[in-house]
């Protein structure tokens, strides 16, 4: 008999209801949520950077996505509640194929992930395209191209201005960052709010086109307030 | 109360005298002075028969408790699964395992496995037991080319490597990786697609509310997509949860995860229905598992599920949801030559599992049968030699 399901009672229903109404109020304050989906090959940091951006730190220990893990934040553009909602996927092949697909769906921005410190995680980058633009028949969407782990500075394999051309070919803005690197933590905030003020421009103005910036954003603290407000105003 | 209750139903709807005799030997078990001791006696004794009383291993297994410790949970899996740790074969050469295809992918996840190792542990034991993982895995996958490495399988390799070493996991993890485990093992995810499929029918049977719910948010199954294939083990924070549902997956049926996972849902009921129906949501709410959850409760309910609905009974329905969906094959044919290509190589489980079309059986082996015809269903579920 130990393990007798907890029967709830009156009180915790009664608390039910004011969540489920608190819910209520949350849904109409929140006109906008915004669906991402981050992708790239295994041990990019794609786990490290949502987490990162959802709970405001590094993770001490982070383990290997299996499908596919959901996190969220909610935000505050020009006044208005925005949430983001980011599906952070598994990077090996076999899950990609056919488990990824689901979560493609309704995505309003993509976010690719590579290492720089990994030259193949860069090659596999037109692949993750290739297979974004199967899913996703808007190709309106905005996309851009995140090159993480710049803290390892010695070990960076990947040339800067190799990752600019790319991306500028097509048409995405490149970020290098860092998801450990604590001091520019504000940096990877500023990659999805760059992101938000970007999809959340472009719900208002509908007919805009794809999201193209020139330049490269490279890690400098300075730097951090020129992407919410240059390039959300300006670019987008 | 709820005991009682339950006693009822089962005897109404099955007759199954062994059910009630299992369930009142967990109660006086609960109120003997010394309950572990006498079950401890109990394993050793069915351990020691000659030869192994593996049914009555299985039974001990799965009722209250399952094994009770890791000393005895060493030496009982392998007899439970007849796996001889006299004769395991000797580690190949370094090259031969490094050489592999799926070796670096072994070692970023492997590294990245810090949170499976007790709290506490040297940092040095740590890593030469990742380096054992990584060795295990290897071996296994370098021994059957067949089989195809997925992440989350160094979850399930390392509970084995804690508990029972890195030959005699190597050695159960073998057998594991080509029966139980074998689904998830091909080059694409298919079959574990097409047994995520039986959730929704699983919980429809119990609670077709609860499915109709779930169904109109979209959340999909990929949700219990890691409890299924890492038995638990990547989302349970408790080592002694994970071990104990370890003794009765091995026990049974190789379906059994998916079962439990049906039961997790269906307890976890007024929670989703009281939030927001909508994918995301409910993703982020049943994707983690609350580690305070009734175990040995859910392991009693999984079993019962099992009963009422058997795997037989659920394909046909699990193939409509993977055609609805029709993620990856579509249409009448597409399906059932896939079903027969896949009938003479790969699993023993999709060949019991696939039925045709039309609506009978491609082929169902002798123990689908008789369980699903025998009163005494409840032994087939707890004893047979899957
Ligand atoms: N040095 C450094 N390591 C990182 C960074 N981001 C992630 N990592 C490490 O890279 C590994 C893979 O990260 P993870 O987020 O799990 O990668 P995922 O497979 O893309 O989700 C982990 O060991 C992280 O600790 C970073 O910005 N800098
Ligand atoms: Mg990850």
């Amino acid at each position: 008999m130990a393990e007798e399901l907890p029967r709830n009672r009156s009180q915790s229903e009664q608390k039910e209801e004011l969540e489920s109404s608190v819910t209520v109020i949350e849904k109409q304050a929140q006109r906008r949520i915004f669906k991402i989906i981050v992708i790239g090959d295994s041990n990019v940091g794609k786990t490290c950077l949502t987490y990162r951006f959802c709970s405001g730190k590094f993770p001490d220990k982070t383990e290997a996505t299996i499908g596919v893990d959901f996190r969220e934040r909610t935000i505050e553009i020009d006044k208005e509640q925005v949430k983001l909602q980011l599906w952070d996927t598994a990077g090996q092949e076999r899950f990609r194929k056919s488990m990824v697909q689901h979560y493609y769906r309704n995505v309003h921005a993509v976010v690719f992930v590579y290492d720089v410190t990994k030259m193949s995680s860069f090659d596999s980058m037109p692949s993750w395209i290739e297979e974004c633009d199967r899913h996703n028949l808007n190709k309106d969407i905005p996309r851009l191209l995140v090159g993480n782990k710049c803290d390892m500075k010695l070990r960076i394999a990947v040339n800067t201005n190799l990752a600019q051309k790319f991306a500028d070919s097509h048409s995405m803005p490149l970020f290098e960052t860092s998801a450990k690197d604590d001091e520019r933590a504000n940096h990877v905030d500023a990659i999805f709010m760059t992101l938000a003020h970007k999809l959340k421009s472009k719900g208002l103005f509908t007919g805009n086109t794809g999201l193209r910036i020139p330049g490269t954003y490279s890690i400098a603290d300075n730097m951090v307030m020129y992407y919410v407000c240059q390039v959300t105003s300006v670019c987008f | 109360m709820t005991l009682i209750k339950r006693q009822k139903t089962m005897a109404v709807n099955y007759c199954v005298t062994p059910v009630i005799q299992a369930l009142v030997s967990c109660q006086s078990m609960q109120l003997t002075r010394s309950p572990e001791r006498h079950k401890i006696k109990l394993i050793q004794k069915a351990m020691d028969a000659s030869p192994v009383d593996t049914r009555q291993l299985k039974n001990l297994a799965i009722m209250w408790g399952g094994l009770l410790s890791d000393d005895i949970r060493k030496k009982a899996w392998p007899k439970l699964l007849g796996v001889d740790v006299d004769n395991i074969p000797p580690k190949p050469d370094k090259e031969i395992l490094y050489g592999h295809r799926d070796y670096n992918q072994v070692v970023l996840d492997v590294n990245r496995t810090l949170k499976r190792f007790p709290p506490g542990m040297e940092v040095e034991h740590r890593m030469s037991l990742q380096d054992e993982l990584v060795d295990l895995i290897m071996r296994v996958l370098v021994k059957h080319p067949e089989l195809h490495y997925y992440q989350g399988y160094h979850d399930i390799c390392v509970t084995f490597l804690l508990v029972a070493g890195e030959d005699i996991a190597f050695a159960l993890m073998e057998w594991l990786s080509v029966n139980h485990l074998r689904d998830f093992m091909d080059s694409t995810m298919d079959r574990t697609k097409h047994i995520l499929n039986y959730l929704y029918p699983i919980v429809g049977k119990s609670k077709p509310k609860l499915r109709d719910f779930m169904e109109e948010s979209e959340v999909g199954s990929v949700f219990s997509l890691s409890w299924l294939i890492t038995w638990y083990g990547h989302v349970l924070d408790d080592l002694r949860h994970i071990v104990r549902l370890y003794d009765f997956f091995i026990a049974c049926h190789p379906l059994m995860p998916i079962y439990l996972a049906a039961v997790i849902v269906l307890y976890r009921e007024k929670e989703i229905l009281s939030s927001e129906c909508d994918m995301c949501v409910l993703h982020g709410l049943l994707s983690k598992i609350p580690d305070n959850l009734p175990f040995e409760l859910l392991i009693r309910e999984a079993g019962d599920l099992f009963i009422q609905y058997p795997p037989t009974q659920l394909a046909n329905e699990a193939i409509k949801t993977y055609k609805r969906k029709a993620l990856v094959v579509t249409g009448k044919k597409s399906i059932q030559k896939y079903a027969t290509r896949r009938g003479t190589g790969g699993s023993w489980l999709w060949r019991y599992l696939v039925p045709d079309v039309g609506g009978g059986y491609i082929k169902v082996t002798a123990f689908v049968v008789v369980a699903l015809l025998s009163s005494a269903a409840w032994n087939m579920w707890a004893a047979r030699d899957w």
